[in-house]
């Protein structure tokens, strides 16, 4: 990619975009879509600062400062819903990770015809839908009908839970829930990083007597490393974020479990659903991409002292 | 030629939403204005048009010149998306509007979930539509935004709606109207409730061997019960039936089992004796909730309430209708018995344990609202007044299609058609309660032909009605604590509305919660805003 990029800077302008022009040819609807969907609405921003008249249209109406972001900052909810949201996407960045490159180095591993099965398995959870995810997990946790209440827990002879009053358990659930959907799908681009990582110098270590667990430490691992903080990169940037399914869904909506479940995606969309308030709806977006903007900027800052070769930009 | 051509109209469209957006009210006023003036000339010229008669004929001259009638968009919603004989409704009631009203009516019926969103955007976007159900998006909510039209601006409501007043009356105008503006009409139904109607699948009864003969029946026909009956039939029902679950839990204890009155909205502050009195308290800690509470936990303990009624976001009576539960609370009316029999999908026998109630936003809780950039208000007020007021206009948007949908009977109620059912029917909205006037329309078989003045009867006889009726209260100033108020009611209130907790320890939870979510500085704000209304 390095030498790409170098020798296409020697040549002039015009050989440069014929050589690339069916890469940006191929990108076009890609770009099309995220001018369309991330550029269009900007100018639509304005209305975090204004109070909403339909009678004088989005940029017609009023002006009315920073009273938007007051519900946002005034409540008692707020340091809850924040707090979750960073501590849950701490804890993803660091479990799914590990799990993700764990199982992309076993799936490389291996050498049985069922590898490409595997592969779809451990995929799948990611393409099934966050509410049928929720009704997965009520099949567990249900109090009357539930698996665990009734067979695992009877098995062992305890007390039936509560599994939808009890706050204490949900962190471990919503974590546990998060890692099996998601790693499928993560381990698929450490996965392609390791396969494009040359052959050779796994035979030449081999030949040298290396051992595999000698390979996967000194030779896998550094060379995703470039990849790893890439994603993590990205993670944090949206740190400010939650899977809306995960945390509004699966917990069914539970009133009882939202001091561990309740995000700054979830409190919005109940605190606004029924008031369709869209100048506060605008402030929670922006508040969130801003603070997401600077998260990622000053990640990738502290990288580029680090580790310059790995920064994104 | 055909893509140029829907480019070009793209653009046009895109044009018009932009000019939509901006200049709404200035496009409108003078249009209204140098109409009402314009026939105002020749009505006195003439001496003999009205000025609603004077603008159908104007409009039916345009369409003449144009070859096209206006066209006004009536939006309101049912359980299931745009029914599949739409188009045919629409070109039938557009032919009749065409005659009596000169302009075209188009119903834009939505799916009930999806209407909220799509109504707020159409609203908001530019999209064609005149007249709008505020049931989804919510009265209040659609006033705040701008999205409604002042009804009585340049006498509109005067001069081309007049027949409404007929069939509305004017304490219900009164009712719907914000800061003194007329936004609304409500729908005509039954505004007062028959509180704490307990609905009992008849089979279980019979079941569990329930005499029925030992009980009274009240003025609507439903038999007169006290709560101790309740809990005795729901024991020997549990005991006839243990693999069913008794009740259908829903948090309606205080909307559907009480008279508090909900005043401004919510139930943060809320008038515990609204015939009376105007002091806006705490129904958390009063002995109503808390009998609710001690009455639930009953339950619980006894067994009649499903462990996972916390969950189950299912509504009661669908839950009766799948056959694993039996009974379940709601509000009686006129005619209850039919709807809710029909909603549980078997006979079921209603229980009056409550009193007659009508609340201070009954009226105003969803009334019928014009768009306030909708492009002729004039032709939009008259195809209102036609909803309310022409039978031919409210059986085709309440009934569908004579002899295709429904045929009528020799006593003018009416059945399914030919070959028809609720199932394969090409249009059956079944929203009658949100419907403009469903009493302009036939009365389904089964249903006394009367139904109409036995609501209003029944309205107008309630006993119990709120001092406050009329009042509405704008509470976005007080929005962040309204969220907080109802994340601590969702947080601490199923517990112990449900019976999972003790009630003495789950209330002051609740209340507690409550209290430091900013309920005292809500209450306060409330009661001076209903101390300045009064």
């Amino acid at each position: 990619m390095k030498n790409d990029t170098k020798v296409a800077g020697k040549k002039t302008l015009k050989k440069r975009l014929r050589r690339f022009l069916p890469m940006y040819i191929m990108a076009l609807p890609g770009l099309i879509y995220l001018f369309i969907n991330n550029y269009m609405p900007l100018p639509g921003l304005v209305l975090a600062f204004k109070k909403f008249n339909a009678k004088k249209g989005i940029f017609g109406s009023d002006f009315i400062g920073l009273k938007n972001f007051e519900p946002l900052f005034k409540t008692k909810d707020a340091f809850v819903i924040t707090r979750n949201t960073i501590l849950y996407n701490l804890a993803f960045i660091v479990i799914n990770t590990i799990l993700a490159v764990f199982v992309a180095i076993m799936l490389a591993e291996m050498t049985s015809k069922l590898k490409k099965t595997y592969q779809c398995l451990i995929l799948l959870p990611f393409m099934i839908s966050m509410v049928i995810v929720s009704y997965l997990v009520f099949g567990f946790f249900s109090n009357d009908n539930g698996f665990v209440n009734n067979t695992i827990l009877k098995w062992l002879g305890k007390d039936p839970v509560q599994w939808y009053m009890e706050k204490k358990y949900w962190p471990y659930i919503i974590v546990f829930v998060n890692a099996w959907k998601v790693t499928g799908y993560n381990c698929i681009i450490y996965l392609s990083a390791i396969l494009g990582i040359d052959r050779g110098i796994y035979e030449s270590a081999a030949i040298d007597g290396c051992s595999k667990w000698r390979q996967i430490t000194k030779i896998t691992i550094p060379l995703l490393k470039p990849t790893i903080i890439m994603m993590t990169l990205l993670a944090i940037g949206r740190i400010f974020y939650s899977d809306f399914g995960l945390f509004y869904q699966v917990p069914m909506n539970q009133g009882a479990l939202f001091k561990v479940t309740n995000t700054i995606d979830t409190y919005v969309y109940r605190g606004l659903v029924q008031d369709g308030n869209y100048g506060i709806s605008s402030a929670a977006g922006l508040y969130q991409s801003l603070v997401g903007f600077i998260l990622i900027l000053a990640a990738n800052l502290s990288v580029k002292k680090i580790e310059p070769e790995s920064a994104l930009f | 030629m055909k893509k140029l051509l829907a480019m070009l109209l793209a653009m046009t469209m895109v044009v018009a939403c932009l000019a939509g957006c901006g200049k709404s009210e200035e496009k409108t006023t003078p249009e209204t204005k140098s109409s009402t003036e314009s026939s105002a000339v020749t009505s006195t010229a003439e001496g003999e048009l009205t000025l609603a008669q004077q603008a159908i004929a104007d409009r039916k001259a345009e369409a003449e010149k144009t070859g096209k009638y206006t066209k006004v968009v009536v939006s309101f919603f049912d359980w299931t998306g745009a029914p599949a004989g739409i188009d045919r409704i629409n070109r039938k009631l557009s032919a009749y509007t065409e005659e009596t009203l000169g302009v075209d009516v188009e119903l834009l019926i939505i799916d009930s979930a999806a209407y909220s969103d799509d109504i707020k955007l159409m609203l908001s976007s530019g999209e064609q539509v005149d007249l709008f159900s505020t049931c989804g998006p919510g009265y209040m909510t659609c006033v705040n935004n701008g999205y409604t039209a002042d009804l009585e601006e340049n006498g509109l409501l005067d001069n081309y709606g007049a027949g409404l007043k007929d069939v509305v009356r004017s304490d219900y105008f009164d009712a719907c109207r914000v800061g003194g503006t007329l936004y609304g009409v409500p729908p005509i139904k039954d505004y007062a409730i028959q509180t704490a109607a307990v609905c009992i699948g008849t089979e279980y009864l019979d079941g569990a061997g329930v005499d029925l003969s030992k009980f009274q029946k009240d003025s609507l026909g439903y038999y007169k019960c006290t709560w101790d009956d309740v809990d005795d039939m729901f024991a020997k029902m549990h005991a006839a039936f243990p693999d069913k679950i008794v009740y259908s839990t829903q948090d309606n204890m205080l909307s559907q089992g009480s008279c508090v009155d909900p005043v401004g909205g919510d139930y943060y502050g809320s008038l515990l004796d609204p015939a009376n009195s105007l002091k806006v308290e705490n129904v958390y800690e009063s002995e109503i909730f808390k009998t609710w509470c001690d009455r639930f936990y009953r339950w619980n303990q006894a067994g009649y309430i499903s462990g996972d009624a916390l969950t189950d976001k299912n509504g009661a009576s669908a839950r009766i209708k799948s056959g694993a539960y039996m009974a379940m609370m709601a509000c009686g009316k006129p005619a209850y018995e039919n709807q809710i029999s029909g909603e549980c999908g078997r006979p079921m026998t209603v229980f009056d344990v409550g009193e007659p109630f009508m609340s201070s936003s009954a009226v105003s809780s969803f009334p019928w609202c014009m768009n306030q950039n909708t492009e002729d208000p004039i032709a939009a007020m008259q195809v209102l007044e036609a909803l309310y007021t022409d039978p031919v206009v409210a059986n085709l948007a309440c009934w569908g299609e004579e002899g295709v949908e429904y045929v009528v009977n020799a006593d003018t109620t009416i059945n399914w058609g030919p070959g028809v059912d609720s199932t394969n029917s090409e249009y059956y909205p079944n929203v009658l309660w949100l419907m403009p006037n469903q009493y302009a329309a036939h009365v389904w078989e089964g249903d006394p032909v009367d139904v109409g003045e036995q609501t209003a009867a029944f309205n107008d006889n309630c006993p119990v009605k709120s001092k406050a009726l009329g009042f509405t209260w704008d509470n976005s100033e007080y929005a962040s604590t309204y969220t907080s108020l109802q994340n601590a009611y969702e947080e601490y209130a199923g517990k112990v509305i449900y019976g999972f907790v003790e009630p003495e320890a789950g209330l002051k939870e609740l209340n507690d919660a409550l209290k430091a979510a900013g309920l005292d500085e809500y209450m306060a704000a409330k009661q001076k805003a209903l101390d300045e209304w009064k």
